[in-house]
């Protein structure tokens, strides 16, 4: 029988999933409100998903990773730490064995330093999520602009000063009244994410940086970043299923 | 009259003492008390800033609700500027102010000065200081002992290490009392099975607002062996002299002698890494940058906001720091 591996990153704005088995690797995406409300029903202390609605196969390991050790508890799972995750992920994607992994999700700021294909250090952010993926959305709204033509800009950024991702907010609009081209606020957006990532970045930086998350889709970012911080950016073939690749990869080592 | 005497960190207990006073370690009536959440919000209520320590705004809300305390003695250099501002709220609501201040530069004669100026406030003479002084110390010896049996023996939790040495800047208002549970405790620790092997924590910085830390730590095989800034309110180092038991005690100086501190006890502790707790929008999380570059350990900055158990993202980070450790 052919060996099949499910691994599930609960994420805060999207739940991943990567199937492995024989044939290679499969990919499935979730709106997170909307799995934990269809297909997910909490069971004594862990999580029950029901695979057969979600249209998967059953699974001989599930292996899962997000946060809230509960939360993220899938029954007849094995849940390893989100930062795990992400590192086994980066590695098996890029082949490398020495990064650093900048991990920018829908609220998370992960920065991880992998030396010989092990984590070494990491920091993350605590409680304030102005640079993550949900800011870039808000953003993108604001400016009626797809995440996609937002994630196109580095040009000439107008200057964001707000510390909170909420007034950053009215302090775009303000500059929309300004009458400034949208080109040059999209820059700015950018700019600030890369703002806030910076001081982590630089604390555990390498010559490599493997960029994830669903935030890596935004190559202006990508750019200010292999810019200001004079690296070279690798964005892997699947930076948003990332965790949810590494959960197989535990899975398949793991006897 | 004996009278209660709230201190906002701590002070030289003995003076209280000897004036025949109860101190009253104003963050632990907090943090024990029934409804933290409360004293938290009757400080915003009357003005106090969301983002600002939540041991400060517990403080205040705890001596307002406290029919009982109506002197403070507040630590006005060597704790916190937010102390500045909590004094000065008190004594707009009629609550009377001592202000104490440990001299930033272990300056001797301005310790000494201070001591002195708080003896005035007390009436009373270092003669009795001196005689409370021994009697403390009797306590703090059986707390330097639960310490030991923590690390060398490895018979007494990290929650436990905690709550002892935390209870030396008050002796819970009463130090025989606190002895005698003190002595129960170190004969029931003796009795135990040493804790099994695992990961060796130090837990440096002001003690956690968050309730579970310990436990959860425990849980995932990883338990707390130094508790940095408790044990010195245990007054770690013999000194016969008051004045330089309180020059010793690191806490409230310049950090670099909490540095050494901190580096002697992990090497002596054989310590896996250090988890630094700051207290969200405290002038410690600054601090931070030093003991990174000085301590040549695993290291995870932890931040609590307000009184109640770990948070997911915290949790997480915990989890694979110490995943990283294994």
């Amino acid at each position: 029988m052919k060996k099949l591996i499910l691994g599930i990153d609960l994420g805060s704005r999207n739940v991943k999933v990567a199937l492995l088995d024989s044939e290679g690797f499969r990919y499935y995406r979730y709106d997170t409100m909307e799995f934990y409300r269809r297909y997910g029903q909490r069971v004594g202390g862990s999580l029950r998903i029901d695979f057969p609605a979600l249209g998967l196969p059953r699974a001989e390991k599930v292996v899962s990773t997000g946060y809230g050790r509960l939360t993220v508890q899938v029954e007849g799972g094995t849940v390893i730490p989100e930062i795990k995750a992400h590192v086994l992920g980066a590695v098996h994607q890029t082949g490398l064995k020495d990064f650093t992994l900048m991990d920018l999700g829908g609220q998370d700021t992960k920065i991880a330093k992998v030396a010989n294909g092990r984590l070494i250090d990491f920091l993350t952010n605590d409680k304030c999520a102005a640079s993550s993926g949900r800011y870039l959305e808000n953003m993108a709204i604001v400016l009626e602009m797809p995440l996609e033509e937002l994630g196109k800009h580095s040009e000439d950024p107008v200057e964001l000063s707000s510390t909170c991702a909420v007034f950053g907010e009215s302090e775009l609009i303000g500059q929309i009244i300004e009458g400034l081209p949208m080109e040059r606020l999209a820059a700015g957006v950018n700019q600030t994410i890369v703002r806030r990532v910076k001081p982590m970045l630089r604390q555990l930086l390498s010559k490599t940086v493997v960029f994830t998350g669903g935030v890596a889709f935004n190559q202006a970012i990508k750019e200010i970043v292999e810019e200001e911080m004079n690296v070279k950016v690798i964005v892997p073939p699947e930076p948003q299923l990332n965790g949810a690749i590494g959960c197989c990869i535990f899975g398949m080592d793991v006897k | 009259m004996t009278e209660k005497i709230g201190i906002t960190t701590t002070v030289p207990a003995e003076i209280i003492y000897a004036a025949g006073d109860v101190p009253v370690d104003l963050n632990n009536v907090f943090i024990t008390g029934s409804d933290t959440h409360s004293a938290i919000e009757r400080a915003e209520m009357d003005g106090y800033p969301r983002n600002l320590c939540g041991w400060i705004k517990g403080i205040y809300g705890t001596v307002l609700a406290a029919q009982d305390i109506k002197k403070v003695v507040a630590v006005t250099q060597g704790d916190c500027s937010n102390t500045h501002a909590l004094m000065e709220t008190l004594e707009l609501a009629g609550i009377k102010i001592i202000p104490f201040a440990f001299p930033y530069d272990r300056d001797r004669d301005l310790l000494k000065l201070q001591m002195e100026k708080l003896m005035e406030c007390f009436n009373i003479g270092w003669e009795q200081v001196v005689r409370i002084k021994d009697e403390l110390d009797r306590v703090r010896r059986l707390v330097w002992e639960i310490d030991r049996l923590t690390w060398e023996e490895n018979l007494v939790s990290g929650w436990e290490n905690h709550y002892y040495q935390v209870c030396c800047s008050d002796f819970n208002g009463n130090p025989e009392e606190f002895a005698r549970e003190t002595r129960k405790f170190i004969e029931k620790a003796q009795q135990r099975k040493p804790f099994s092997s695992g990961i060796r924590l130090g837990f440096i910085g002001v003690p956690p607002i968050l309730t579970d830390i310990y436990q959860y730590l425990e849980k995932a095989g990883a338990r707390v062996v130094f508790n940095e800034v408790q044990r010195q309110f245990s007054m770690p180092f013999p000194q016969a002299d008051i004045v330089e038991q309180y020059r010793m005690y690191t806490y409230p100086y310049h950090v670099f002698h909490r540095v050494e501190d901190i580096s002697r006890e992990v090497e002596r502790r054989k310590i896996d890494a250090v988890i630094h707790y700051t207290q969200s929008f405290c002038f410690r999380q600054i601090e931070d940058i030093i003991f990174r570059t000085k301590l040549k350990v695993p290291f995870l900055s932890l931040e609590g906001d307000q009184p109640g158990q770990l948070d997911a993202r915290s949790k997480m980070r915990i989890d694979s720091f110490l995943e990283m450790l294994r």
